[in-house]
């Protein structure tokens, strides 16, 4: 197999915040293929936010990126590359679409002036030259009359047209990867459809490789070919996306799958995973699910699970790859037991 | 059959282009306050523009300072003359001019080194901030006036660029406050992380998508700060260390008949009216702009 376009190795990203180190990425790993599409699913507050502007290095302090931590792309270590250089990869190489369209465009300039200036930063090239090529960008994401458009502010457009001209400004250098942060959770239904199909037809136009982040696992079903689900800082499942509907094999995954509504089943209530993801400043000892989880006992108290292959390509950071026999006696989770409230 | 509908009949935007400053002229004009404000002072600007030409008398000239000292307003002097004979209606005028500019000099002398010290101390942040705010505080504790009086008396005789200056580096602490503030509201702005995540730099990001979105609330204080400029050189060519004669502005007018402000009443009263006026005007546009950009954000 040749080398995947981007490669993480044990990335911990810190937060050094007054009520103690919040360690919000702590140890991930995955890789990207070249043309690939993967999904990081998990919770708020999981750290898969942390996870996509750790590779763009945008972590502000009191965030940092630990010492120890790899980010392998085209051959260069992002975590140790220099200012100048790791600012030429963003926008270029590597780009990000934003999930708020509404607060990601500067209000006071043009949406095609915002298009063009990536360029203009990028390419080099002048004025005119870098506005011809935002307009043509803006064609391709799909909206009616671009050069008309370019020349409107962010606040003469749908919320809609916004992610697209979003899209346009991380597409428009033709990056090798383009990172989604929630890009579709600001949007209604209807267009939430039509921005995972425009970013799913670009991917396959332009071979570029996708890492989408979602809460949505609806988006992940439609969009990508391998899931990465995270949960409290850590990955706790990887597999293709028909292995891991099909088997899900984290009690974490089960629950987000379980917490999806479905239509024509008769359901007077969701149903939730009880609890919350615990503080980063203090995960729990051993597994940092076990409290909300319906298998634990004590061997997850006392160990934290490591990432088990349970074949066909799937891992998953649980015990009860072990002991599979104890998915038969589910019971009470412990925050429910404590009566801590189900979230 | 009809024949192809042009592209430009088929595709017509939702709404025209509208520029956010195109949007703030337009909600000013629409406010009546603010419409009168601007008419007012674009009519005392003129005046101060066109000085030469609408200045009946040379403002220095001292024809005779027997017979035409201290005439009350009449159909040749509407202003009535000073105790040196000079045309209060001309001297006004040119006061106008100078009083305009030296406010507008030394605001932009403000507005540079404010902005850049409050964007600077907000973008940087940290320690940095932390020294620069106090530096500012200390600066802040100094009475502006008191400063003045404190330099103007041990150089009694600045020029007029001089005071320009000076009274622009004494001007820009409130302003830098400001500006820092918004800066620091502003850096963590989504848009501001979508320009670094797309490669631009900090310098970038600073003059490209911080400043351009404070335009509004520094505009506000330029406006404000030219009021108060006027002012306080009013005040100080008052006590006689501003403007030098025989420059006329309209503090110094209003100083050549102080000592008998009850006879020589109208060299208290035009050069007053027009500086109130201009102020005021001032501080009703300002206002009507800080609305303006309230009611948007």
């Amino acid at each position: 197999m040749a080398s995947p376009l981007l490669s993480i190795r044990d990335l911990r990203t810190y937060f050094y915040t007054e009520s103690g180190v919040a360690k919000a990425v702590d140890g991930v790993s995955f890789d990207i293929g070249a043309g690939e599409t993967v999904g990081i699913v998990g919770e708020s507050g999981c750290g898969k936010s942390v996870t996509a502007l750790s590779i763009l290095r945008l972590i502000q302090p009191p965030g940092r990126i630990e010492t120890g931590s790899r980010i392998e792309f085209e051959g260069k270590d992002l975590v140790t590359l220099a200012d100048d250089e790791m600012r030429n990869i963003r926008g270029n190489r590597i780009s990000m679409i934003f999930q708020e369209p509404m607060s990601a465009l500067n209000p006071v300039f043009t949406v095609g002036d915002q298009v063009a200036e990536v360029a203009r930063i990028h390419a080099g090239i002048g004025r005119k030259k870098s506005w011809e090529r935002a307009v043509e960008t803006l064609a391709l994401t799909g909206i009616p009359a671009p050069e008309e458009r370019a020349k409107q502010y962010p606040h003469q457009l749908s919320g809609g047209m916004r992610q697209r001209v979003l899209i346009a400004m991380a597409l428009i250098m033709k990056p090798a990867l383009i990172i989604a942060d929630e890009p579709t959770t600001a949007l209604d239904v209807t267009i939430q459809a039509q921005i995972l199909d425009l970013l799913v037809h670009l991917q396959k136009e332009f071979g570029t490789s996708i890492l989408m982040i979602t809460h949505d696992l609806g988006v992940i079903a439609e969009t990508t070919s391998r899931v990465i689900v995270m949960y409290a800082g850590e990955i706790v499942e990887e597999a293709s996306v028909t292995e891991l509907f099909a088997r899900p094999h984290h009690p974490y995954t089960e629950g987000l799958m379980h917490s999806m509504p479905h239509i024509g089943h008769d359901q007077e209530r969701l149903n939730v995973i009880p609890g919350t993801v615990p503080a980063p400043t203090n995960w729990p000892h051993g597994c940092r699910f076990r409290e909300r989880c319906p298998y634990s006992w004590e061997l997850p108290e006392r160990e934290h699970p490591p990432l088990y292959d349970v074949g066909a390509g799937h891992i998953s950071r649980c015990h009860l790859a072990r002991e599979p026999e104890r998915r038969n006696h589910p019971h009470q989770p412990l925050v429910v037991q404590e009566g801590v409230g189900a979230a | 059959m009809p024949g192809p509908i042009p592209d430009s009949a088929v595709i017509k935007p939702a709404q025209p282009r509208e520029s956010p400053l195109g949007l703030t002229l337009r909600a000013l004009l629409r406010k009546r306050s603010s419409r009168i404000a601007m008419v007012v002072l674009g009519v005392i600007m003129l005046v101060g523009l066109l000085a030469p030409f609408i200045a009946p008398y040379d403002p220095a000239a001292q024809p005779d300072i027997v017979a035409l000292k201290d005439l009350p307003p009449s159909l040749a002097h509407p202003f009535g003359t000073d105790p040196y004979s000079r045309d209060v209606l001309s001297r006004v005028i040119y006061g106008a001019r100078l009083s305009l500019t030296i406010g507008i000099l030394a605001t932009i002398v403000s507005l540079t080194l404010g902005v850049a010290y409050g964007a600077v101390s907000g973008y940087i942040g940290g320690t940095l901030d932390a020294i620069m705010m106090r530096v500012l505080d200390a600066f802040l504790s100094i009475p502006r006036l008191l400063l003045m009086l404190g330099v103007l008396v041990a150089w009694p005789h600045l020029s007029i660029g001089a005071l320009v200056l000076f009274l622009g580096l004494t001007g820009w602490f409130g302003l830098s406050r400001i500006v820092r503030g918004q800066v620091l509201a502003l850096k963590h702005a989504e848009f501001v992380t979508a320009a670094q995540a797309l490669g631009a730099s900090r310098r970038r990001i600073l003059a490209r998508h911080l400043l351009p979105n404070l335009v509004s609330p520094i505009a506000v204080a330029a406006t404000l700060g030219v009021a108060h400029v006027i002012v306080l050189e009013a005040g100080l060519s008052y006590l006689g260390i501003g403007v030098p004669q025989p420059l006329a502005s309209w503090g110094n007018i209003i100083q050549d008949g102080a000592d008998q402000v009850a006879r020589l009443w109208w060299m208290s009263l035009f050069p007053g009216m027009f500086m109130v006026l201009t102020v005021m005007m001032l501080n009703i546009l300002g206002e009507a702009m800080r609305d303006v950009y309230e009611r948007r954000s």
